[in-house]
């Protein structure tokens, strides 16, 4: 004790990311989903042992990777594992309402959590392509929760003009939040309840019951709320009770570099982030 | 090889296996951009390698795939992103179990199935052919999407034998799926084994469900197929700088190196990197660092 230990904004997102995940339920990532890849095999480690973890695309039940690869679909993820099944049965279990969770990010995201992984511009004259969201367009709809991650949650200058991945309006709705365009969850019968965490490199939100939209709830010790406002171009619920978030212990961190000795959990940011350390 | 391409058309709707960058049927994908195949619908879940090669070497018209990238590794597709943005190929992004669905109607020889996701989604505005409607049985709302029956799925298998019986390991992502809804199914393997063996070890598809089989050895390089070898790191870094560089460096600096002046799969292999390359690729299976080496180089 009292020796000083410190940790990475990287160490904290995938933190924070496994602190949604309760024990006992059944919890999927998809693909391109690096954080939420080591995030969930932590889980499992610590405070979820009795979860059911589908190791990504490649299916496996319950898997120890002996570390993780910088793709989601290789041998690596399905290493001792209890069973393998073959995804279409992951996708079954979500639309009959049992998977519980899974985790989901966006080139854009609104206040509601919708998100767009497609593109920007329209699909006759698309300025630009994203990857494209995978099963999330289905899974946003059908787990009875998700995650969503951002480690590019602060704005972008480029001459005069700010960049937001929060946006007041995604160009194109892959993956569904609470509010669509085409109506609210309820209205649609979509089969799950939609985001309830939102976790970005500059804070932790959840959702307002009353509006459904974003309500920043914890913040890093090296953010402000002045920090988030600027980087959201809509304006975020603030809780009363907004501070800063609970900190990991050394033997919580030395988990997570551990079981992730290659770092993919870095791999998501712009450098300038990863030079952010906290004391602990 | 160049048979079993030949019986695929200019314009057929083509279900590629594999799945990012896991067993993809690269050797086939290569000999079609060599035969000058035009206009390919592709179908598909989540890929990466194969959609882009396929997008650079202009075999493509339209994607239907639900996610191309190389994920965090090399990030967005770069050919695959040009053919979009310059109108080369037309988006029909769609989603994985939107597709796995539709893949199960044609294997269920049903012409369509309800599904209660997509609603509120924009994907939508890329299918026209989706039916949003009420469901007679609950009063709710449900989408209906049609049957998905491929042309052909091109597939690529660890082992399979002259009758065209398969053993292929898991992960399957959709292949099993794109076999069983497929109108023809294209099999590279990466190699052929004696029928007894492939009796012995149990056929993941029997020999009915196949139209034609090719020997490939190294057949889905650069991307993995274990436990014959990891996936080529270095050389999809090679790739990436020609693709990102723009369509002619593509063509100058990859295409025509590994492409169109290569003449079998032992001149590919030796440009590629010959036996020491895939000893290299093989060597995961030694130790957790051997493995691990192989996702840092290149």
């Amino acid at each position: 004790m009292g020796e000083k230990f410190e940790v990475g904004i990287d160490e904290l997102l995938v933190f924070n990311v496994a602190r949604t995940i309760r024990d006992r339920t059944t919890v999927f990532h998809g693909v391109s989903s690096p954080i939420p890849m080591v995030a969930m095999y932590y889980a499992k480690l610590t405070h979820a042992k009795d979860m059911v973890y589908f190791g990504g695309v490649s299916s496996a039940v319950d898997p120890n990777p002996p570390f993780f690869p910088p793709t989601t679909n290789d041998w690596v993820m399905i290493q001792g594992r209890t069973a393998m099944v073959t995804v279409d049965k992951i996708f079954d279990l979500a639309q009959r309402g049992e998977l519980d969770r899974s985790f989901f990010s966006g080139a854009q995201i609104d206040k509601y959590g919708n998100q767009n992984v497609s593109m920007i511009g329209t699909p006759d004259r698309c300025k630009v392509k994203f990857p494209g969201g995978a099963g999330g367009c289905n899974l946003s709809g059908d787990c009875v929760n998700y995650t969503i991650w951002t480690t590019r949650h602060r704005a972008q200058k480029k001459g005069d003009r700010k960049f937001f991945t929060l946006v007041n309006k995604c160009d194109f709705v892959t993956n569904v939040g609470h509010v669509t365009p085409y109506g609210r969850r309820e209205e649609l019968d979509l089969v799950g309840n939609g985001p309830d965490w939102v976790v970005t490199e500059l804070g932790v939100f959840d959702f307002d019951e009353v509006t459904k939209t974003m309500r920043l709830r914890y913040l890093y010790p090296d953010t402000t709320v002045d920090d988030v406002l600027d980087s959201t171009e809509f304006e975020p619920i603030i809780h009363p009770n907004v501070g800063v978030m609970e900190m990991p212990t050394r033997e919580e961190i030395e988990i997570i570099r551990r079981i992730d000795p290659l770092g993919v959990r870095k791999l998501e940011y712009p450098e300038q982030e990863l030079a952010r350390r906290f004391q602990i | 090889m160049e048979e079993a391409a030949s019986t695929i058309r200019d314009g057929d709707v083509v279900a590629i296996g594999g799945g990012l960058c896991m067993r993809e049927p690269m050797a086939m994908l290569r000999e079609l951009v060599r035969q000058g195949r035009r206009n390919l619908h592709i179908v598909g879940t989540a890929h990466g390698f194969d959609v882009d090669f396929a997008c650079g070497g202009g075999i493509v018209g339209a994607v239907e795939e639900t996610h191309v990238s190389f994920e965090q590794d090399f990030g967005l597709a770069p050919n695959y992103r040009r053919a979009c943005e310059t109108g080369q190929v037309r988006i029909k992004e769609n989603c994985c179990n939107t597709v796995i669905m539709q893949l199960r109607a044609s294997e269920f020889g049903i012409p369509f199935v309800p599904m209660r996701s997509i609603k509120g989604s924009d994907e939508i505005k890329l299918h026209p052919e989706f039916k949003p409607m009420v469901d007679p049985f609950t009063g709710k709302k449900i989408v209906l999407v049609p049957a998905l029956t491929p042309d052909v799925a091109i597939i690529h298998a660890q082992k399979a034998d002259i009758h065209g019986n398969l053993k292929i390991l898991p992960p399957y992502v959709a292949d099993v799926l794109f076999i069983r809804a497929s109108k023809r199914v294209i099999v590279t393997a990466e190699e052929i084994v004696s029928e007894e063996k492939m009796i012995e070890e149990g056929p993941t598809i029997p020999y009915y469900e196949t139209t034609a089989v090719v020997n490939a050895p190294f057949g889905a390089h650069p991307t993995s197929c274990y436990p014959y070898y990891a996936y080529d790191r270095e050389h999809i870094s090679e790739y990436m700088k020609s693709a990102k560089e723009g369509a002619d460096a593509f063509k100058n600096r990859y295409l025509d190196k590994y492409v169109y002046g290569v003449k079998s799969p032992e001149e590919y292999l030796e440009k590629v990197g010959g036996n020491v390359k895939r000893e290299r690729l093989a060597s995961w299976k030694e130790s957790r660092e051997r493995w691990m080496e192989l996702f840092t180089y290149g």
